[in-house]
This record gives structure tokens, C-alpha cells and sequence, in this order.
């Protein structure tokens, strides 16, 4: 009788322990927040020796999840901004074809998100992964990041190339020679807490 | 010969003029927004509405043309680099109007406050979560 007593006891206290380690989860990941931006940059550059091709957008819209790791970027193509009216309208018309597909977007997330601390300002090393989203095509892509934590501002900067084939963006052969076949692609977004 | 030489001349000049013309139009710059005459005048609830009624109309109506946009500012901001930007309030809690500016035109959206109405003009560039304008400037 006394043998199955304190059994029931350890039973117990084993449940209550995992209660409280699933409250305290619940309540750690809650009190997380989600950090955002309507104003993020992401230029990039596709130019080769023989000529500087670069654009810029200057309103990403941005939102991540301090508790999931969870990312999200997109940005209007039209508002990307050009040195040369002309190479602009060949970004829009030709190369990217705005008007069939006006969004890129970027749906993933920071596979070690556990590793920063938001309430300790410092820089941290992140790894980002998940889909890409470019002139109607999707595609898994992988790549490492900085977060930099500065109070209640988070600011992510991540370099990342995008092969201009893989989202079906055709270079017709008179510009081969001033054109990359590989993009380079630079982020900056600086998030505050969304409220 | 003199025909021929003329008429290589006259070869010569056009394919120079041609060359020239091309030279210019490769190096033009985009137009700059501030000098040109604003294709709509909607308020920030208007524009807002159009897109939020019907998002691939509003795209071709407004989609790249230059639109001088009146509404209440919820935000201005300007970041490290300089670059400012000004919210306006359409009403709508989930979609406002962001309006971009030019970096020289970053001083007069310092002085904006927060809750007065104000012109912007912009170029459309469409709709993410909000109506995006860039290559701003504050008109009143």
C-alpha cells in the first residue's frame, strides 16, 4: 500500500513540474514579440566590368517573430529605383515584367532565432531559410544574416545571390555582355516592435 | 565622287547624331517627380479605397502615374541613412499611404507634425500593405 503511495506522489510532482515548464513556455513564447517595418531597403546590383547596373527599394515591408523565428519581406517591383530611366524601364518591362507579377516576396524563417537575445543589445549571426518569391517563381533559398539588437530596435542585414535564371529572367543576347547571370542582392531593414 | 562623298557624309552625320541620341537616352536619369504635373488628386482614404475595392483596376489606373495625395500624417520618420518617409491616415487601420521622399526633400518632412493634413505628391508604385507612393515631395 505505502509502495503505491509514494508512487502516486512522484506521479504528481512529475505532472505538475511538466505544467509549470509548459506554462512557462507559453508564457516565454507570448511574451516575445513581432518586430516590423514598412520602410526596409533592398538593393541590388546585376552589372558586370563592362557596366554598373544597380537598383534600389527603399519600402520593404518587413515582419519577423522574436518567439518563432518566423520571416517575412515583400516589396513592390515598380518601386524599385534606378540611376538610368532607361534601365529602368527595361527592369520593368523586359527583365521583370512588373506588371504580370508587381511583388517579390520572401516567406521563411531565422532557423536560430533561439540564439539571439533580444534584450541584449549586440550583434548576432542568424541563418535564414525558406521560399523566394521572384517574377512569379518560387524558390527555397538559404542564406546567413546579421541581427543587431540596439534597445528596441532590431536591424537585419543579409547578402544573398540570386541566379537570374532560376526565376525564369530572361537576358536577351544583345545585353549578355553588360548584364550578370547572378545578382547580388543586399538587405537592410530596421524593425521596431510592432504594437 | 562628290555624290559619294556626300551622300557618306550625310551617312556619317546620321549615325553620329543616332550615337548621340542613344548616348542620351542611356545616361537620361528618371524624371524627376517634382517638376511634373500630378496625374490625380485623390485624398489618402480615396486612393486606399480604389485599391482595397479592386486591387487589379486600381494597378492599372494608378500603377506608375503621378499622384498628389492630401491626408492626415500618422508618421514621419527619417532613418540613419536619411531617408524619409510620412504615413498618412486613410481610415483604413490595416492599409495607410507611405509616401517615400526624395533625399533632398528630407528637411521639410522633419518639420511635419504628427495629425495635420498635408499634399504629398508621389509616383504609384501599388499595394502591399499600404499604398506605396515614392519619389516624394511635400506640395502644401
Amino acid at each position: 500500500m505505502q509502495y503505491y503511495k509514494i508512487n502516486s506522489k512522484k506521479q504528481t510532482m512529475k505532472k505538475i513540474t511538466l505544467v509549470i515548464i509548459c506554462l512557462l513556455l507559453i508564457q516565454y513564447s507570448f511574451s516575445q514579440k513581432r518586430y516590423f517595418t514598412k520602410t526596409g531597403t533592398v538593393s541590388f546590383r546585376a552589372g558586370t566590368a563592362v557596366e554598373d547596373i544597380d537598383g534600389i527599394n527603399k519600402s520593404t515591408t518587413s515582419v519577423f517573430d522574436a518567439g518563432t523565428g518566423q520571416i517575412e519581406f515583400a516589396l513592390l517591383v515598380k518601386g524599385f529605383e534606378f540611376n538610368s530611366a532607361l534601365m529602368m524601364e527595361h527592369f520593368n518591362e523586359n527583365y521583370m515584367e512588373s506588371d504580370k507579377y508587381p511583388k517579390s516576396i520572401f516567406k521563411g524563417s531565422i532557423s536560430n532565432i533561439d540564439k539571439v537575445n533580444f534584450q541584449k543589445d549586440g550583434t548576432y549571426p542568424v541563418t535564414v531559410k525558406g521560399t523566394l518569391e521572384i517574377h512569379g517563381v518560387k524558390k527555397e533559398i538559404e542564406t546567413t544574416g546579421s541581427f543587431k539588437v540596439n534597445g528596441k530596435t532590431v536591424s537585419a542585414t543579409a547578402e544573398f545571390p540570386v541566379t537570374l535564371e532560376d526565376y525564369k529572367i530572361s537576358i536577351p543576347g544583345l545585353v549578355k555582355e553588360k548584364i550578370s547571370k547572378t545578382a547580388k542582392i543586399k538587405v537592410n531593414c530596421s524593425y521596431a516592435i510592432l504594437k | 565622287m562628290k555624290k559619294i562623298k556626300k551622300i557618306l557624309l550625310v551617312v556619317l552625320v546620321l549615325g553620329m547624331a543616332g550615337a548621340g541620341y542613344g548616348f542620351y537616352l542611356y545616361h537620361k536619369k528618371p524624371a524627376d517627380v517634382r517638376a511634373l504635373t500630378a496625374n490625380f488628386e485623390l485624398t489618402a482614404s480615396k486612393i486606399v479605397a480604389d485599391f482595397n475595392a479592386d486591387e487589379t483596376a486600381a494597378n492599372k489606373k494608378y500603377l506608375d502615374k503621378i499622384i498628389s495625395v492630401k491626408g492626415i500624417v500618422t508618421d514621419n520618420k527619417i532613418d540613419t541613412t536619411g531617408q524619409a518617409t510620412v504615413f498618412l491616415d486613410s481610415g483604413d487601420p490595416l492599409a495607410a499611404v507611405t509616401c517615400s521622399f526624395y533625399e533632398e526633400e528630407a528637411l521639410s518632412v522633419k518639420s511635419l507634425q504628427k495629425g495635420t493634413e498635408v499634399t504629398i505628391k508621389g509616383k504609384c508604385t501599388g499595394k502591399l500593405m499600404d499604398v506605396v507612393l515614392n519619389k516624394c515631395s511635400i506640395i502644401k
